[in-house]
């Protein structure tokens, strides 16, 4: 059922496309594996956006429907309702990494493997990620509180501002570097577990009989530990990467709700005053 | 010789990162299950939302010993090769 294998994960076929090797290289088994995914997740989309008003809705567009009023409301309470265009990103972001995912469970064959396990498309989709959440900071707060934001407890006084500031600025490194690596490590983790039970499939039974009398067992653990990696593992990293994003986008209004704060409570007084 | 002490610090090193990842990790996945327990015999009605909660943070203690298993499998191999 599960192809064995043969070559260490983290070993990718690569394909030369011009002179350049740096700029030119690609992962042909990622840009496979990955396309796959965008396909099924562009067909589910476009399917269920079709029939939508064809007669009574079906199965696979209530757990759709339900699924975008939950990253809906998360969106609402973490980071403003005027934020209306993370629910798609986060909601494209949460069903490729799923089904990218849980393709895994499926017998592959050898240039389609799990797309997250290669570090390439996970920083690429953590850098994406990043990059919107710098232009909603300088769109929301504008130019001066972009950067104000960097001097972050903003009760300190001056000179802790500035001593916090290269802190800040390593932590900004920091997120898309550790949203990258956590879903990149555990689809990872999962390869090596499985290359690993194989590996000791054919250590442990030296001779061909004893191979074939114990090779339902091996099966058996192959199958429990896929469908605790892939089901468990794979969706609860899915949910992470998708809720990590929409904290990013929250986390990059800050500075604004204490100045809105700060605003209601004058208003406040000042209704008190008169 | 030069590579074989290479290879073996490499294995030892890899071998002591998965070991003390394990041990934090088992320590937060421990006191994320308490704290559940806790909540849920507390409020035994908010057992569906505690466990998701649950599950997440599971999630996020775990992603941190996931990304030293792959880390060390990755520097085993390239050193080894």
């Amino acid at each position: 059922m599960i192809v064995a294998a043969d070559v260490p994960p983290g070993t990718h076929p690569t394909i030369q496309v011009c002179g350049n090797a740096f700029v030119c290289t690609f992962n042909y088994d990622t840009l496979i594996s990955s396309a796959i995914a965008i396909v099924l997740t562009l067909g589910i989309g476009l399917g269920v956006a079709y029939r939508l008003g064809h007669g009574k809705p079906g199965r696979l567009q209530m757990v759709l429907e339900l699924l975008l009023g939950y990253i809906r409301n998360l969106t609402r309470e973490m980071v403003s309702d005027d934020a209306g265009f993370i629910t798609p990103i986060a909601a494209t972001i949460f069903i490729f990494v799923l089904l990218a995912n849980w393709l895994d469970f499926l017998p592959l064959t050898k240039p389609v493997e799990p797309a997250a396990a290669d570090i390439n498309l996970t920083l690429a989709m953590a850098i994406a990620v990043i990059v919107i959440v710098q232009w909603y900071s300088i769109h929301v707060l504008g130019f001066r509180g972009y950067l104000r934001r960097f001097t972050k407890p903003f009760e300190l006084p001056l000179i802790g501002r500035i001593f916090f500031t290269p802190l800040n600025i390593i932590e900004e490194i920091a997120k898309p570097l550790s949203l990258a690596l956590r879903l990149f490590g555990n689809i990872f983790g999962g390869l090596v577990m499985v290359y690993l039970l194989t590996l000791g499939f054919t250590a442990f039974a030296g001779s061909s009989v004893i191979q074939t009398a114990l090779s339902p067992i091996w099966v058996i653990l192959l199958v429990a530990w896929k469908l605790f990696d892939v089901f468990l593992i794979g969706t609860i990293q899915a949910f992470i990467f998708m809720l990590l994003t929409i904290i990013y986008f929250g986390m990059a209004r800050e500075g604004l709700e204490e100045h809105h704060g700060a605003a209601t409570h004058s208003n406040e007084l000042r209704r008190e005053t008169t | 010789m030069n590579h074989a002490l290479i290879l073996m610090g490499a294995l030892i090193a890899a071998g002591l990162a998965l070991g003390g990842g394990a041990i934090g990790a088992a320590i937060g996945d421990g006191l994320a299950g308490n704290a559940t327990i806790a909540g849920t015999a507390r409020q035994p009605e908010a057992q569906g939302r505690l466990q998701v909660t649950m599950f997440l943070i599971i999630g996020l203690v775990e992603g941190m010993y996931f990304i030293n298993l792959a880390l060390g499998f990755f520097f085993i191999y390239v050193i080894a090769k």
